[in-house]
Parts: structure tokens; sequence; C-alpha cells
């Protein structure tokens, strides 16, 4: 295969031409003092980074109902950014016909909670690779970058970048731990959830998560007023906040494909409750069963929305 | 144990009107017995059950759960039912990895299977109900 060695400059200058035109973005991470954090580049791309040992949020939540306006746009992310913004592709959230997505190699982010200690999203991380999207960004042995174009719209980024393409060198990539089966109970599920205070801020930052009317938005599923009280009178004292394992079980259910295991739902929480291992654990078991993963590609059909007719018979009773 | 003792269980059966909705009234009319315990919702076709409804049954206190519909290949809206299996079979998964797999089930019983009904709603309660009384 064939990529490009980029230096920093290189690869600066290049998006710097690009972010000439008004109507083109760079979606990436920006360095502030300390801080690093996402940015949309105008013009300019003052304080721009490569990498972020941070993770406060997923970059493509900033992309959900984002439909052109004209604008290019070059994604420069982590590769459970890249996926998360593939998805939602895929759901018709995003038009990607503007849109370069580079996913650059990832060593992983600590929170802004916790610096310095690797989060449980990415300690069990099934992609660190840049491999996903239109190009990635690869470190060889020596930490140089490498850009890598992986479709037609990758090759078109890719010979924006100065000099000729090569060989490209092998990648110290890590054996991937194979994942176990996640496994639990709902009493211990209900322990961990006993802080919740049921904000919802995980459903809100989490970048798969989209439709705009929620099933939790009405009085449906997490009655309030004269709706709560009926319920106490037909069936018995109610523990408040009220629904937890049903808020959490639903969106599970309902990401369960498409989630990508970033954490941004266990960073977002304000109490410290270890979603990831529920959410990561559960969806990854839901989408080895029709050897889906969610992300990796544009092409691969979300399962749900797919079927073959001659499977699944165990599921039968 | 004496009968006032023993504990009936509560089952939510969500079930497609074009057919297993059907059976159960066939099951009716041709005087079969199946347990009161089953409460049966009707539903425009399987796939139209959000598992989040079956999530809601259940924490919301039914002791189990089932979604049944049409067989696959007979579906009123002739695809529903693939979508069906796909959700149901992962949404089993998930309860499986909850340690609650035994409270859901899947059936396919056509609108003729008065008996295949009555006989996949007791069998289902009757091992729900064997777990309810034993601990
Ligand atoms: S989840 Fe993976 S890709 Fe995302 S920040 Fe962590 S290691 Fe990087
Ligand atoms: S559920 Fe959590 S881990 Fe999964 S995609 Fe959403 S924010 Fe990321
Ligand atoms: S962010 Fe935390 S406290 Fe808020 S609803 Fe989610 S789990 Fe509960």
């Amino acid at each position: 295969m064939l990529g490009k060695m980029i230096g920093k400059v290189a690869l600066e200058r290049t998006l710097g031409k690009f972010l000439e035109d008004d109507s083109h973005l760079v979606l990436g991470f920006e360095e502030k003092g300390k801080e690093v954090g996402h940015r949309i580049f105008k013009n300019d791309l003052k304080g721009f980074t490569l990498v972020n040992p941070f993770f406060s949020a997923n970059g493509a939540l900033y992309l959900r109902r984002l439909f052109s306006k004209g604008a290019e746009i070059i994604l420069m992310l982590r590769p459970c950014e890249i996926r998360a913004y593939h998805e939602l592709v895929k759901l018709n959230q995003i038009e990607a016909e503007k849109i370069v997505a580079v996913s650059i190699d990832c060593a992983g982010a600590s929170s802004l909670k916790d610096p310095g200690k690797p989060r449980t999203a990415c300690q069990s991380c099934r992609e660190k690779r840049g491999v996903i999207g239109d190009a990635g960004i690869r470190f060889d042995a020596k930490g140089v970058p490498w850009l890598l174009p992986y479709t037609e719209k990758g090759e078109e980024f890719t010979r924006l970048i100065e000099g000729e393409a090569e060989e490209i060198p092998p990648f110290p990539d890590k054996e991937e731990r194979g994942t176990e089966k996640f496994s639990t109970n709902m009493e211990a599920f209900s322990e961990e959830l006993a802080h919740c205070i049921m904000c919802r801020n995980c459903k809100a930052m989490c970048p798969v998560c989209y439709c705009i009317d929620c099933v939790f938005n009405g009085d449906e599923y997490l009655p309030k007023g004269d709706a709560l009280l009926n319920k106490v009178f037909r069936s018995g004292s109610l523990e408040m906040p009220q629904g937890k394992e049903l808020f959490h079980m639903i969106r599970m259910f309902h990401v369960s494909q498409v989630c990508v295991g970033c954490g941004a739902c266990e960073e977002a929480c304000p109490q410290g409750i270890p979603l990831t291992k529920y959410f990561k654990g559960v969806s990854e078991r839901l989408q080895s069963m029709f050897s889906y993963m969610s992300g990796r590609s544009l092409e691969e059909e979300i399962p749900y929305l797919s079927f073959q007719e001659d499977e699944l018979k165990d599921a039968e009773d | 144990m004496t009968e006032e003792k023993e504990k009936n269980p509560e089952i939510v059966g969500f079930a497609c009107s074009f057919c297993t909705f059907k059976a159960s009234e066939m099951a009716g009319s041709l005087r079969m017995k199946y347990p009161d315990g089953i409460k049966l919702i009707q539903v425009p076709c399987s796939s139209r059950v959000d598992p989040a409804f079956v999530i809601k049954a259940i924490l919301d206190g039914a002791d189990g759960a089932f979604v049944a519909g049409c067989h696959p290949g007979d579906c009123h809206f002739i695809k529903g039912n693939y979508f069906t299996r796909r959700k149901i079979a992962a949404l089993k998964e998930m309860f499986d990895a909850f340690s609650m797999k035994d409270k859901l089930r899947l059936f396919w019983v056509s609108a003729a299977e008065a008996r295949r009904f009555v006989e996949k709603v007791t069998a289902m309660y009757g091992d729900i109900k064997e777990k309810k009384n034993a601990g």
C-alpha cells in the first residue's frame, strides 16, 4: 500500500491552504495552554494539534443533523469519533458527500476528571488505529506520521500534500485483546445506578443517540404529574427518581448496534456512574451476533435495518 | 405448598393482529384454555414491537414477556417478522447479559394454529411459574 510521510509542517501547510476557501472547514483538536479540545477551524489553523490526550466528548456529536450548507469539511479525529460519524451517515443524520474523514492513530485518552489515567473505554478499545474513514494518519516506529488513503476522497486529499507517495512501513500495532462476553445481573446494575440522578446527560452527549423525539421526552415511559400519580395508585409506591434501569436499558438497546464504545456517556455523567462497561459490553455482544462492528465501514448495513431469510433459528421458541 | 400461597406469574404477550392474535381468538372460540396470567397486547405487526415495550413490561413487573407473529415468510407486511427476529434475538442476548434470558420468548404462530398458540403460552407460563415458586 502507498502512503505519504507527512511532517507536521507539511500537513498544516496543506490544511492551511485548504482553509483559504471560505466554505472550507477542518474539525479537529486545538491546543490551548494545557487544555486540548475540539475546534472547527475556519480560515486558519491556529492551535491545531493532531493528538488529544484527553477525552471530553465524541466529536461526531457536533456533526449530527449536518446537511452541508455548501461547506466542505475535513475531519481530523480519533477512530472512535470517525466510527460514530460513519454510523450517523448510515442513519441519514449527516450528508457525507463533502466530508473527508481522517482517523488518527490513537494512544488512548484520559478523562478530564482523572488526568493521566486511561479511561475504561480506551483500555478496551476495539480500534485504536487510524484505519477508519477516507484516510488515516498512522505513526511509524519512530513516531513519524504517515497519511494513508482508503477511498477516492482520501486519495484526493493525499494528493494535496506535497511529495511522492511511497510504500508504507510496518506500523507498531499492539495485539488486540479478544473481549470477554460481558455479563452482569439486575441487582448489580441497580446498585451501580444508585447515584444516578436521571439528568440524562449521558444521552445528550452520546454521539449516536440521535432521535429528535426521544421516547423519554413524553410521559409514557417516565410518567410525571397526574400520569405519575396514576401509576402509583395503580401499582404502589415508587422509588424516586424512578425508571433508572428502564431508561438505561432502553437506551442501551436502542444504541446497541451503533454504539462505538467511546465512553462519552460516562465522561458526561456528573455522578461517576460506570456506564461504559454496560453500554460497550452489551453492544459488543449484540453486534457480534451479526459480525458487525459499528462504524468500521460506511458500506456495512446496520443489522436492525436488514435481515437474511435463513438465520437466527436459535432465537425462535 | 397450599393452593392460596402459590404465586401466579403475569406474562405480557405482544401478538400480531394478523396471525397470533387471531389464533388466540380462535382458541377462545374453540373453548381451549390458557392461563389467565397471559395478557395479550395486539400489535399491527410483530415488528411494531419496539424492544423498549418489552423492557418496560419486564421492569414494570411482568414475570415474562413474549413477542409473537406470523411464521417467517408469511408476514402480512411481507418482511416485518424478519426484522422482528433480528431485534428480538438481540434483545434476548441483552437479557442474557443481565442474567434474565428466561423472561423472554419469541413465537411464530399463524392464524390457523390455535393449538400451537395454547401450547406455546402454556409451556412458557408453566416454566415461569415453576421458577417463581421455586425461590
Ligand atoms: S475509545 Fe479508542 S479511539 Fe476513542 S479515545 Fe479511547 S483509545 Fe482512542
Ligand atoms: S452509549 Fe456511550 S459508549 Fe456508546 S456510543 Fe454512546 S456515548 Fe459512546
Ligand atoms: S449522566 Fe449519569 S446521573 Fe445523569 S442520567 Fe446518565 S447515568 Fe444518570
